[in-house]
């Protein structure tokens, strides 16, 4: 409601200046005399002006329902009181009106229902809409068929500028466009319909003029459309430029291509769906991609060869104590791994030269993984102290100086997620600026070089090159889980039934009955409501936990959230809240496992 | 073929490793577990090696594979030396840089410990700039001169180390005392050694050991003191303030903008519990300077890089602030380029007068650029059997290659007093690098800063002209030990004789004029005739002020002609490409160091995707527009719809599209399961270089990431 208090409330501003006007008109006795006193207010104010004709509906409010009254509660205080002095007003027009001729008051009270609505219309258009309103006008209408669809018509179209209003005023232009857009065109048609009326009115005009002059000079044909267009049509060619839309030009720079695709309401996607589409399962990816021939494979491999030949340039560098790091599309992990082969086939002797790999793309890649390996490559038998990170690095680095090894580290996917955290690329920034440690690396994605600050990266010293092998990525990333989560449906999981059998081998026997719990209730529900979405359904936690505790599986809700902590930290259950905030559990599994899995456990 | 290649290698699972040891030995077989379980008998047997033997194969034969191991040999030790020779002379202009500072500093610590100043935290606010790379060095060099000179204990603290109190605390005490302690002893830290245990963020503890290895200093150093949060600052300093009575705490901040902005961040109580004084570092441009001079500009730098490089390496500097060690080892890749791929760097070895070049080295001097306009040179001046004997006479060319050697050393010696006369110039403004570049790539005559040299000298009075052939005279009798510009008298003796004994002249002329009572003027300084001008009737008084030069003035207006002529003639200088063979001393490529630096790692990944035939010169991919085949890669196909797309995307409606136009070649056309699993990859490819993410807003609707 509130919004709407407050786009009526101009509605007393603007009615001031008529009702000065009305003042104005028994001031000057003659006709001759208002019409000049009009046509000067016209000049001021081109639509109130006009408004003394359609004013008079105040006097029907009053005598109108009280839905009416209601609204003008709204209204500011002084509008309610000015009723009562205008409807004296208007007496006084109305008397001099009946000099005109009697049909007129007549006409005044017929028209009244419509231009009551009229009046209570959006503020914004009020104006306009009450310019068309002359008494004359109205009778044709009224006389005629104004048909209950009109009113509706009406009614719509006012609810729609409400909207819009309330829209506006609220301030969020956000993604429910498309009732926007209804209420716009709504707004619109019926805008159409009041000028083709107008079309209609402007020919009875010219009638109308000699009965009632005073009312033909407030509405003359001539000034008309000029007040019409300006007010008109700006907002409706507005209305119709954004309906379009047009596809932005093709070459315009990115940022510009930015802010043409992200302004609001601008992307337009069909509601198609991949529901028909049956998705891929690891299982047939792998089998079609076997089968699958390349057929840039020959290209591909010269690509790679090509890269190849730079290799003894790479370990020069290498050997002057820059970092290197190769960029550009697609998998260097092969290259990366020829690359290690070649220097390991140029070290004189392997003791005092390794060679440690490091793949940043695996999910688990720690830190403290990568300083151990290196620890263990420089002296097998020494363990480094687990720690903070920095702490590792530093007694790698004592134990480096200690030792004659040079050690070359090949990063694969430097900027892989694992490997993105600011500390991480510090500490390797460290690593490579040791003179023991060479370091080399491959960087995936476009914007690798945000990853380095001004201190990591003079730290790295990196020489870059340009490695595009368009070679696909086949270890690094998980293709079917990442396009499947890409798209919202989540497949995570630990690698299948023998996954979960390996896990639960290592699990008490209470965790083994709560999964034997879980896989029953879950196949049971999978019976009874079938699979949503290419997900299973789920299973209440309180029904779970309740039956666990019948089955003496645990005894406490502590001891219930740690077994499916485990089962959590291997992927092994899924977890969702529905609607109503319950949590769900359930099993990234397919049925035919899920059977699998179960049968195991009950063996 | 490489995929199942790389599915046969994913088998072996160390793919899915986070980190192994290459071992190919190992690999064999049994890989499952990595090679570290298995060498630990083996390690003990390594005996230490000299790591330079490794750099026995780097280098590459040249000239179609055809250069002799000998040369190469020779080429990879010319390297080895010439760099480790400017690296040297980096190193101690870099030592001396901070030198000033890190005695200061430490001055300042071993001073406080007398004062005690009424509790107050003593610390140090060293201005730093904004240059983070070269904030590293200091600090460490910091770090050392003290634990040395001061016996006291540093410990570093970053931003990043440090994100609340309690893990500051904890490594301040874990610094402090794990310092001292070998591998050998160490000891647990939460024990105290009176038998107390203590947290590990307990100052307390901090306090217990320093009673069992006194100290007189426990320094904290916050090395980018701006980027540690203010509470954090303000806790810490609160809390080492309470300490100091048994803690004897001194702190260092680095500031990298002032000392107001500093005190302004904190509370005005926490700025009362320090006693601090600044400290001023030299700026990174003028280390940049200085090692420029040093290492670039010297006499006996052995490579001359061009303006090209140098122009790129100095840009580098100011517009990402790269800072010292990025611009020392731009010029080591430089160096690195230059000996790796000039067959000719064999010249600048120490012994290159004994060497003598292959036929295929002078097969390409005859055709190098510059032995052109040699011989052109010869032609015009009608030397013709030396130029026949050039082009026919292997061993003549050889012989005149050899004599060419010393034309790196002259060039520069040349440049150098040309510049450092050009420097004499007060009105110079602009720096000594950009001088020396500009030097480089124009020769003196296309420079500016000589006519303006020129015509200020005609103006000048004559103490001016005498400083300035003072100076002048001493460039060239002194040179500069700094850039190991000799003074070089045997050459020069005549100028320096003529430039002196003109100095004399004017002085006496000087005293002269005195005497009469005038001042001595040359019939350029235009002073005279604008004073006289306003004085009475113009044109009576222009030619009446030419008459009133005296005999004196005249001769010193001549003196300042043959001063000037004396000047331009002395300040002959090259360009360094038009030096005969320049190509063995001369670095002048943009190419590498571009691409090496600085990459453009988004336009390579977008022209990859966009033009991959640009990549795999295939036949079917080859289309003059950017028109969408449908044999490209799965990837690109997806780019190219990708472009076109808002910034919500129907995944739906991209498969509908994708797989139109996949399945549209009549040859290699793909069925619809086949293609979605290139569409699989490919969408996955998108995700990885960070293109496109999920969306909730729609089902089935990915974002779009990157507007390339």
């Amino acid at each position: 409601m509130a919004p709407r208090r407050k786009a009526e409330a101009p509605e007393p501003v603007k009615a001031a200046p008529v009702r000065q006007s009305t003042r104005k008109r028994p001031a000057a006795k003659t006709e001759e005399h208002t019409n000049e006193a009009d046509e000067n207010d016209k000049a001021a104010h081109p639509s109130p002006a006009k408004r003394p004709r359609g004013r008079p509906t105040a006097a029907p409010k009053l005598q109108n329902g009280a839905s009416q009254k209601k609204k003008s509660i709204y209204d500011v205080p002084s509008d309610d009181d000015a009723v009562g002095e205008e409807g004296s007003n208007k007496d006084k027009v109305r008397a001099e009106q009946t000099h005109v001729g009697d049909e007129e008051e007549a006409e005044e009270v017929a028209t009244t229902p419509k231009r009551k609505v009229k009046t209570t219309t959006s503020p914004v258009k009020a104006s306009a809409t009450k310019n068309i309103i002359t008494p004359s006008r109205a009778t044709r209408f009224t006389g005629g068929e104004t048909p209950q669809w009109r009113r509706n018509d009406r009614s719509a179209r006012k609810k729609s500028a409400r909207a819009l209003i309330e829209r506006v005023v609220a301030g969020d232009a956000s993604d429910e466009d498309e009732q926007e857009e209804l209420a716009q065109e709504i707004y619109d048609s019926s805008q159409d319909e009041d000028e083709e009326e107008e079309g209609l009115e402007e020919g009875a005009e010219g009638k109308t003029q000699e009965i009632d002059e005073s009312e033909a000079a407030a509405a003359s044909p001539s000034k008309r459309p000029r007040g019409r267009q300006k007010k008109e049509t700006a907002p409706k060619q507005k209305g119709r430029a954004r309906k379009k839309s047009p596809t932005p030009p093709r070459d315009l720079p990115p940022y510009e291509l930015y802010f043409a695709q992200n302004r609001p309401g601008a992307a337009k996607t069909s509601s198609n769906t991949l529901a028909s589409l049956e998705l891929l399962t690891h299982e047939e990816y792998f089998s079609i991609l076997h089968q699958h021939k390349e057929h840039h494979a020959a290209d591909i491999e010269y690509l790679q060869s090509w890269h190849t030949e730079s290799f003894a340039q790479w370990s020069f560098e290498l050997s002057e104590g820059f970092s290197i790091c190769l960029y550009g599309y697609g998998s260097k992990r092969p290259l990366l791994h020829k690359f290690a082969k070649f220097l390991y086939d140029e070290m004189p002797d392997h003791e005092s030269s390794k060679i440690v790999i490091i793949n940043g793309y695996v999910r688990s890649t720690s830190i403290r993984e990568m300083l151990g390996t290196i620890a263990s490559a420089v002296d097998p038998s020494h363990r480094l102290p687990a720690g903070n990170p920095s702490v590792m690095l530093d007694s790698l680095k004592a134990l480096l100086s200690s030792h004659d090894v040079n050690i070359t580290v090949i990063i694969n996917s430097v900027d892989a997620v694992p490997l993105r955290r600011a500390g991480t690329q510090t500490i390797l920034a460290q690593l490579a600026s040791h003179p023991q440690i060479q370091l080399i690396c491959s960087a995936d994605t476009p914007d690798f070089s945000l990853l380095w600050d001004s201190g990591v990266r003079s730290a790295f010293n990196f020489v870059f090159h340009d490695c595009t092998t368009f070679a696909p990525f086949t270890v690094e990333i998980d293709v079917v889980d990442d396009v499947h989560e890409l798209l919202g449906r989540k497949a995570r999981r630990v690698g299948g039934k023998e996954g979960v059998t390996y896990v639960l081998r290592s699990l008490p026997e209470n965790a083994k009955n709560l999964f034997r719990l879980l896989v029953t209730e879950v196949l049971l529900a999978i019976e009874d409501e079938g699979m949503s979405g290419g997900e299973n359904p789920g299973v209440e936690y309180r029904i779970l936990y309740n039956k666990a505790v019948e089955e003496f599986i645990c005894s406490s809700e502590m001891a219930f959230r740690t077994l499916l902590k485990e089962f959590h930290d291997h992927q092994m259950i899924t977890s969702r809240k529905d609607v109503l905030g319950t949590e769900l559990l359930s099993l990234p599994f397919r049925r035919e496992e899920l059977e699998a899995i179960l049968e195991d456990l009950m063996s | 073929m490489a995929d199942t290649e790389a599915l046969a290698e994913a088998l072996g699972g160390q793919e899915h490793q986070a980190a192994y040891i290459f071992d190919p030995a190992a690999e064999a077989p049994v890989a499952n577990r990595p090679a570290k379980r298995r060498r630990v008998s083996k390690k003990h047997a390594a005996q230490p090696e000299k790591p330079k033997e490794n750099h026995a194969r780097q280098f590459q034969p040249l000239l179609n594979g055809l250069e002799s191991s000998e040369c190469l040999q020779l080429r990879q030790d010319a390297f080895l030396k010439s760099w480790s020779r400017v690296q040297d002379r980096i190193d101690s202009v870099l030592r001396e840089t901070n030198q000033s500072t890190l005695e200061a500093v430490t001055g300042f610590i071993k001073e406080c410990t007398v004062e005690r100043t009424d509790s107050r935290i003593p610390s140090a606010l060293i201005i730093t700039g904004a240059n983070m790379a070269s904030q590293t060095l200091l600090f460490e060099q910091l770090s050392d001169s003290l634990q040395t000179r001061a016996g006291a204990k540093v410990v570093l603290l970053r931003s990043g180390d440090a994100s609340n109190l309690k893990a500051a605390l904890r490594r301040i005490i874990f610094e402090v005392v794990a310092n001292p302690s070998d591998a050998a002893e160490e000891q647990d830290l939460s024990l105290g050694n009176d038998g107390k245990r203590y947290l590990n963020y307990d100052l307390e503890a901090l306090r217990s050991h320093l009673a069992h290895h006194p100290s007189p200093h426990v320094i904290v150093a916050f090395q980018d003191s701006e980027a540690f949060e203010t509470g954090l600052l303000t806790d810490l300093i609160l809390l080492f303030s309470s300490w100091l009575d048994r803690i004897p705490f001194k702190l260092l901040f680095g500031v990298a903008t002032s000392v107001e902005l500093f005190q302004a961040r904190l509370l005005k109580s926490t700025c009362q519990l320090l006693y601090g004084r600044q400290f001023d570092v030299e700026q990174a441009d003028t280390i940049v300077e200085k090692i420029f001079k040093t290492a670039v500009a010297h006499v006996d730098a052995p490579l001359r890089i061009g303006p090209a490089p140098l122009r790129m390496v100095l840009n580098r500097q100011r517009d990402q602030a790269a800072g010292v060690p990025i611009f020392v080892s731009s010029l080591k890749y430089v160096y690195m380029c230059h000996f790796y791929t000039n067959p000719f760097s064999v010249l600048l070895a120490d012994n290159a007068p004994q060497i003598t070049l292959q036929a295929e080295h002078l097969e390409v001097v005859r055709s190098l650029s510059s032995f052109r306009s040699h011989v052109e040179a010869s032609l015009r001046d009608k030397a013709v059997s030396h130029v026949q004997s050039l082009l026919g006479d292997d061993d003549y060319l050889n012989r005149q290659v050899r004599e060419q050697l010393n034309s790196s050393r002259s060039w520069a010696r040349r440049s150098l007093r040309t510049l450092y006369i050009l420097m004499c110039h007060q009105g110079q403004t602009s720096k000594f690098t950009q001088l020396y570049v500009d030097l480089l790539s124009q020769g003196v005559d296309g420079l500016n800063q000589l006519s303006d040299l020129v015509s200020s000298m005609r103006r000048m009075d004559p103490a001016e002209m005498m400083s300035l052939l003072n100076q002048i005279v001493t460039i060239i009798k002194d040179g500069d030990g700094n850039m190991g510009l000799k003074g070089c008298e045997s050459e020069s003796v005549p100028s320096v004789a003529l430039l002196s004994g003109i100095v004399t002249d004017i002085q006496t002329l000087c005293r002269e004029a005195e005497d009469a009572g005038r001042t001595l003027r040359s019939e350029y300084s235009g002073q005279n005739k604008i004073m006289r001008t306003t004085v009475i009737a113009q044109k009576v008084q222009l030619s009446h002020d030419a008459a009133t030069l005296t005999s004196q003035d005249k001769s010193y207006t001549r003196l300042v002609d043959t001063v000037i002529e004396h000047v331009e003639a002395l300040l002959r200088c090259e360009r360094a490409e038009d030096v005969w063979l320049h190509e063995a001393w001369l670095y002048d490529f943009k190419t590498p160091y571009r691409e090496v630096f600085m990459p453009r790692p988004r336009s390579v990944v977008q022209r990859a995707l966009l033009r991959p035939h640009d990549y795999l010169a295939c036949s079917c991919c080859n289309s003059s527009k950017d028109q969408i085949m449908p044999t490209l890669p799965a990837t690109a196909i997806l780019y190219h719809l990708y472009l076109e797309t808002g910034s919500l995307i129907n995944v739906a409606d991209l498969w509908t599209a994708f797989f139109g136009i996949v399945s549209e070649d009549e040859a290699h056309g793909l069925d619809e399961r086949t293609a979605l699993v290139m569409f699989y990859r490919a969408m996955s490819e998108m995700r990885v270089l960070g293109f496109v993410k999920p969306s909730r807003k729609k089902v089935d609707h990915i974002a779009k990431l990157a507007w390339l």
